[in-house]
């Protein structure tokens, strides 16, 4: 089943073509790579869907609705979380308290449950239940800007869990971090897809892509110029251009 | 009767246009709302009136108000902003806000509460046709701004400088990945801000014939206003404001009685714009 | 009975501590910065002062009237200026500051540069409320206003307001509305000067425009910076120690400005967290000492 489809989606910055025309669909469960060398227009890509950026063309929709022209906090609330390529949890902020700001999604529609405390304890045991199951019990209670790169990309990844979302778009999650960490960020990711949600996958590491995806997006200069599994994409000679003609 | 207004309004629009050009280029680059930049304004002020009490010679204080207003700025960067630039963006600001405060403080102390007079000429004489008139303090004006504009335009898009503080402006880390060394360009953005805004203190100094300690009180937040009305850090847009902020003050003053102190105006327009076109007369989104 | 100075100089503190308090909601929880908080709290003084004055409203009904024109005023003005980039709302706030101290001046109605007079002290039992009356009706007003940031804080807008000013990109990719909960900070923290302006008014029996300029913003802005932005007790304390420095700092009144100036450059600079902030001075000495004496016993 499609969750995510993008169609024709253009966005332009002061001429400059950051996508053009880029389509392709999401399923259900499964994850999606986008690869791409430097300046594809893999970030703006993230930035569109979620309502960051205006799209200049195209369309976006989301379970079958469209969701271009919805503002960020409005897609979040719909099911889909993200995180940054740049991580940027709360930096004054607890890991716990980090993920009870997602937590809070189901509360700031309606002012009036806003004024509720948000320290009760049946929220604080899901809270607790996802801190466990993203590996981060030994943290919890410390400030997110004194955590080690690979502890705050996995906060990353908890806070937007906590939005209880259908769809996962990660950016470069595994971008700065040493072998092991990246080795068990991947193992966090693929036990997200067991659970159920899908994820959108931006990564460099091309080793990581190959692994956890089934079907990956390549983009260059902001149009796709690839879609398919990884033997496909490995031996397509588009790809290898845009690569090589990078990178020699 | 027109095209007096119309001289007069230019004449006001190209001080503030010296003023806010300054502010807009330390936006652009640093992203500090920089209330201090009247204080210096008003420095460059003391500084050319002081000077031509020692020398007489008008061209010579004006030079010399600049170069104290340059040094200025550059010390509020390198000691004041520069340290402060990894915390929240209110902490520079409240800085800026203290500084301006001590600065009007101290010239009221060193310099005494009252008026001075900054009875400069240069004998050039007032210019009329019929009933128009310019005064020699408007020549002077409209002839040092144009020429510092067109230096400054020449800067920015005639040199390597002036490509590399644009770049700066839009941004900073990619530039520095060049090799630019983005330092010594904020350096040189705050020199020639300041020293800008020195010019415009001396000529107001000279224009209304006096110099007090809070002279900058005013232009502190109407240039705030203009850079604003200009899309924050948009230089085009801000000689474009402060423009449209000098003649909407003459005409709305002289045409239109409107029971409003005339230095309401900027931000009257100013909040009107937001309302509509929020990110100024010449911003983006 | 306390003497009728000292009672003047607590009344005082006590209305700056509602208004510092309430631009650390705006400032020091939502992280927006303002910087024309007085002409909210001059908006609440010329309602309450007009009401009370010209349609001979009670002072019990007066003062809540400040308090709902000058929120009402923040959402009108608010909206516009939260729409966009976050430092117009300090440029916006410090122009609103200039245009309303000039509509008090020069429009008639307001009563010019004269001002308003004849605002009285609010009755109660038959009789005008004693001077030490008033102050137990203000501290008590504090008190709940001190209880609601509380609650507050620990609200799901409390949070939502500690995301924005962590980050409001990733606060809204959380599920923030950013406008909305802005807005509502800016609007609360204006209503409450309000209230502390009506009770400024029928304190100080007649006001003027100038009690309402920017400088009155910087004053107050000082208050909270200089206690520590975003803690619970710093801008009280903020507001009793300048509060109270002009009051003891009477020989050096000529350079009183001066030190506000350079008190206020010079914390930020070497302390910005304020007296009460995390990493500043006065809860380090006190960390020391707690396990200084800790290692005692």
């Amino acid at each position: 089943m499609v969750l995510l489809r993008v169609e024709g989606l253009s966005k332009e910055f002061d001429g400059l073509k950051a996508l053009d025309r880029v389509s392709f669909t999401a399923e259900e469960q499964e994850i999606l790579g986008i690869i791409g060398p430097n300046g594809a227009g893999k970030t703006t890509l993230f930035n569109v869907i979620t309502g960051v950026y205006p799209a200049t063309g195209g369309e976006v929709s989301f379970r079958g609705d469209s969701i271009l022209g919805k503002k960020p906090h409005q897609i979040s609330r719909l099911g889909i979380g993200r995180t940054f390529q740049i991580v940027r949890p709360f930096p004054n902020l607890d890991v716990e308290t980090n993920i009870l700001v997602a937590y809070g999604h189901r509360f700031y529609p309606h002012l009036w449950n806003s004024t509720l405390p948000f320290r009760q304890p049946d929220i604080q045991k899901e809270i607790d239940a996802l801190i466990e199951s993203t590996g981060l019990q030994p943290y919890a209670k410390q400030l997110a800007k004194n955590l080690p790169l690979g502890i705050k990309k996995r906060v990353e990844i908890a806070r937007a869990l906590a939005l209880k979302p259908r769809l996962l778009l990660l950016d470069e999650p595994s971008g700065g971090l040493r072998f092991e960490e990246s080795v068990q960020l991947m193992d966090l990711i693929r036990k997200v897809r067991d659970q159920g949600i899908s994820v959108l996958l931006i990564e460099h590491n091309m080793q990581v892509v190959m692994d956890l995806c089934k079907r990956i997006v390549v983009l260059d200069h902001g149009s796709k110029i690839a879609e398919g599994s990884p033997e496909e994409i490995r031996s397509n000679p588009r790809v290898i251009e845009a690569y090589l003609g990078k990178e020699g | 009767m027109l095209i007096q207004q119309l001289a007069n309004g230019i004449a006001i629009g190209s001080v503030y246009a010296l003023i806010s050009l300054g502010l807009t280029m330390v936006y652009g680059i640093l992203r500090i709302l920089h209330v201090a930049h009247a204080g210096i304004y008003a420095l460059g002020a003391y500084v050319g009136w002081f000077s031509f009490r020692l020398i007489g010679d008008f061209w010579l204080s004006l030079l010399i108000g600049m170069a104290g207003s340059a040094l200025a700025g550059y010390f509020v960067q390198r000691y004041l902003y520069s340290p402060l630039l990894h915390l929240p963006r209110i902490a520079p600001l409240i800085v800026s806000i203290g500084l301006f405060i001590a600065m009007e403080e101290t010239f009221r102390i060193i310099a005494g509460p009252h008026t001075l007079t900054y009875n400069a000429r240069v004998g050039l004489g007032d210019l009329s046709i019929g009933n128009f008139q310019l005064t020699e303090t408007q020549i002077l004006i409209l002839f040092i701004t144009g020429l510092i504009l067109v230096i400054l335009w020449a800067i920015l898009t005639r040199t390597r400088t002036g490509l590399a503080m644009r770049a700066c402006a839009m941004d900073a880390e990619t530039t520095s990945s060049f090799g630019v060394n983005v330092n010594a360009i904020i350096a040189i953005n705050f020199l020639l801000g300041s020293a800008m805004a020195g010019a415009a203190g001396v000529l107001i100094g000279v224009y209304d014939n006096q110099v007090w300690p809070t002279m900058g009180s005013i232009p502190a937040y109407k240039s705030l206003a203009i850079v604003v009305l200009g899309g924050l850090g948009n230089i085009p847009g801000t000689v474009l404001a402060s423009l449209v902020v000098g003649l909407a003050e003459t005409f709305f003053i002289g045409v239109v009685a409107i029971p409003f102190p005339r230095d309401a105006v900027a931000f009257i327009a100013m909040i009107l714009v937001l309302m509509f076109r929020p990110y100024g007369l010449l911003g983006k989104a | 009975m306390m003497s009728g100075y000292l009672i003047t100089i607590l009344i005082t503190v006590l209305v700056y501590a509602i208004l510092a308090h309430s631009l650390n909601i705006i400032t020091g929880h939502a992280g927006q910065i303002s910087l024309g908080h007085a002409a909210f709290f001059g908006i609440g003084a010329y309602t309450s002062a007009l009401f009370y004055t010209q349609a001979g409203v009670s002072f019990w009904v007066a003062v809540p009237l400040a308090a709902l024109v000058a929120g009402l005023v923040g959402i009108f003005l608010g909206i516009p200026c939260l729409r966009v980039r976050d430092d117009f709302l300090a440029i916006t706030t410090m122009g609103i500051g200039f245009v309303v101290e000039a509509i008090f001046l020069y429009i008639p109605f307001f009563g010019g540069a004269m001002g308003i007079g004849g605002i009285n002290l609010p009755h109660w039992f038959g009789r005008e409320m004693t001077k030490s009356e008033y102050f137990f009706l203000i501290l008590i007003v504090f008190l709940l206003l001190l209880l609601l940031d509380r609650r507050l804080g620990r609200s799901w807008i409390g949070l939502a307001w500690s995301s924005i000013r962590e980050d409001e990109q990733a606060a809204e990719a959380m599920g923030v509305d950013l406008v909305r909960f802005k807005v509502l900070a800016f609007v609360l923290g204006s209503s409450i000067a309000g209230l502390a302006g009506g009770f400024y008014a029928h304190f100080l029996t007649f006001i003027m425009p100038q009690n309402f300029g920017f400088g009155q913003s910087i004053v107050i802005l000082c208050m909270v910076v200089f206690g520590g932005i975003g803690t619970r007790w710093g801008p009280f304390l903020g507001a009793i120690i300048l509060g109270v420095l002009p009051e003891i700092s009477r020989p050096i009144m000529e350079y009183r400005t001066l030190v506000y100036g350079v008190l206020l450059l010079a914390m930020m600079r070497f302390q910005p967290g304020g007296l009460l902030g995390e990493e500043s001075i006065l809860p380090k000495m006190l960390r020391r000492f707690q396990s200084h004496s800790s290692e005692k016993g």
